[in-house]
């Protein structure tokens, strides 16, 4: 706990006559969560804009999770071959073998998914360290922008509309899209339905990484915020809430990484159910 | 001068009381949204429950399912609380 922060901000919100708002977007949301927002600059630098296209801090926060899997997995591969390694890269090795067996291989078949495997690798690894590092102190969650989990739902999207196409023919994929045996008539309907139902997938996928991330920081602001607004009356009242309200953020924070690591998996067993069923519809 | 002061705030505090009904309902919704997923975990628990009680061994497969589903159902109702949220804070 920062003690100069909370009296500083003590401090101005008595200036301000509790203008800043508490949990709202004065004064204590700059402090607590403004380097969490998407802005185009880091921890004060503003960041250049590269062949006319300005990069913001949520990338930084993107490339340092890619950092961190090739440092993660650089010894892993050796480990898997040859038995070789730490603890640390035996455990990356047996989830990564976790994966292979349960997630892709059951969902995908052997055939594609060894083929595969990389791409249900990378998702999931990318948005377990993307998750992770939002929890970190100073550090920004890339998942809770809806372009970010966009961008991913988008990749799973493509592959599956271009796996299918590889895999079945492209005429005899959108073909195959509505189940046999259905009477002429229906056909259209159930055509018109089942191409929504491909649109709605990955946006489901979007929309449920990126408000699982935005709602566990919102709680946390909403709980610290709360501290903020007591210390608006009176700071003694402030800091006696807060032994409490810092209680339950770390809480909520425990939960928040639990739920980093399931939606990760959410998100990789659901693309890797719907690339099973564009590549092989049992229908 | 009293008068202009007290017409200035009513005029700003209707103002602030106009754009706030779309922010209430915007809040009433995304909080109503939840009933939805308490109603659908809480199945999936009371389920799982019964399910492990039944046949104990199988405790692990059931834990791993419930978890799974019990996300799946989340994500349904993060639609309607994101777009509660997003009336809430136009």
């Amino acid at each position: 706990m920062n003690l100069s922060l909370l009296h500083n901000l003590s401090l101005v919100l008595a200036a301000s006559g509790g203008e800043g708002g508490e949990g709202g977007h004065g004064n204590p949301f700059d402090y607590l969560f403004g380097h969490v927002v998407a802005q185009p600059s880091i921890f004060g630098i503003h960041l250049p804009e590269v062949f006319g296209m300005q990069i913001w801090n949520l990338q930084i926060y993107q490339l340092l999770a890619i950092v961190l899997m090739f440092v993660a997995f650089f010894p892993v591969r050796r480990a898997i071959t040859a038995g070789s390694g730490g603890f640390v890269t035996k455990v990356f090795a047996g989830w990564v073998a976790w994966l292979r067996d349960e997630v892709v291989y059951p969902n995908v078949g052997e055939k594609d998914g060894r083929k595969l495997l990389p791409m249900f690798l990378s998702l999931f690894f990318f948005i377990t360290f993307m998750n992770l590092l939002g929890l970190v102190p100073y550090g920004a969650t890339a998942t809770a922008s809806v372009f970010v989990t966009g961008g991913l739902a988008l990749i799973t999207l493509f592959v599956m509309l271009i796996g299918g196409m590889m895999a079945q023919g492209p005429l005899k994929f959108w073909v195959n899209l509505v189940p046999s045996g259905v009477p002429g008539y229906l056909w259209p309907m159930l055509f018109v339905l089942e191409v929504m139902g491909l649109i709605i997938k990955p946006f489901a996928l979007t929309m449920r990484l990126m408000a699982n991330m935005t709602g566990g920081h919102l709680v946390i602001l909403s709980f610290l915020g709360l501290m903020f607004f007591f210390a608006q009356d009176s700071t003694a009242i402030g800091w006696g809430v807060s032994p409490l309200v810092v209680g339950m953020s770390v809480f909520m924070m425990i939960i928040e990484g639990f739920v980093a690591l399931l939606q990760a998996y959410v998100f990789t067993l659901l693309s890797a159910i719907f690339v099973g069923m564009c590549l092989h519809p049992d229908h | 001068m009293l008068n202009l002061l007290l017409q200035e705030a009513a005029s700003e505090a209707v103002q602030v009381a106009a754009a706030s009904t779309t922010h209430a309902l915007g809040a009433v919704g995304a909080g109503l949204a939840v009933i939805g997923a308490g109603i659908g975990i809480g199945l999936i628990g009371g389920k799982a429950g019964e399910a492990i009680a039944r046949q104990p061994e199988s405790t692990a497969d059931i834990k791993g399912n419930a978890i799974v589903l019990a996300a799946l159902v989340e994500g349904a109702t993060f639609f309607a609380i994101v777009v509660g949220l997003l009336f809430a804070l136009k």
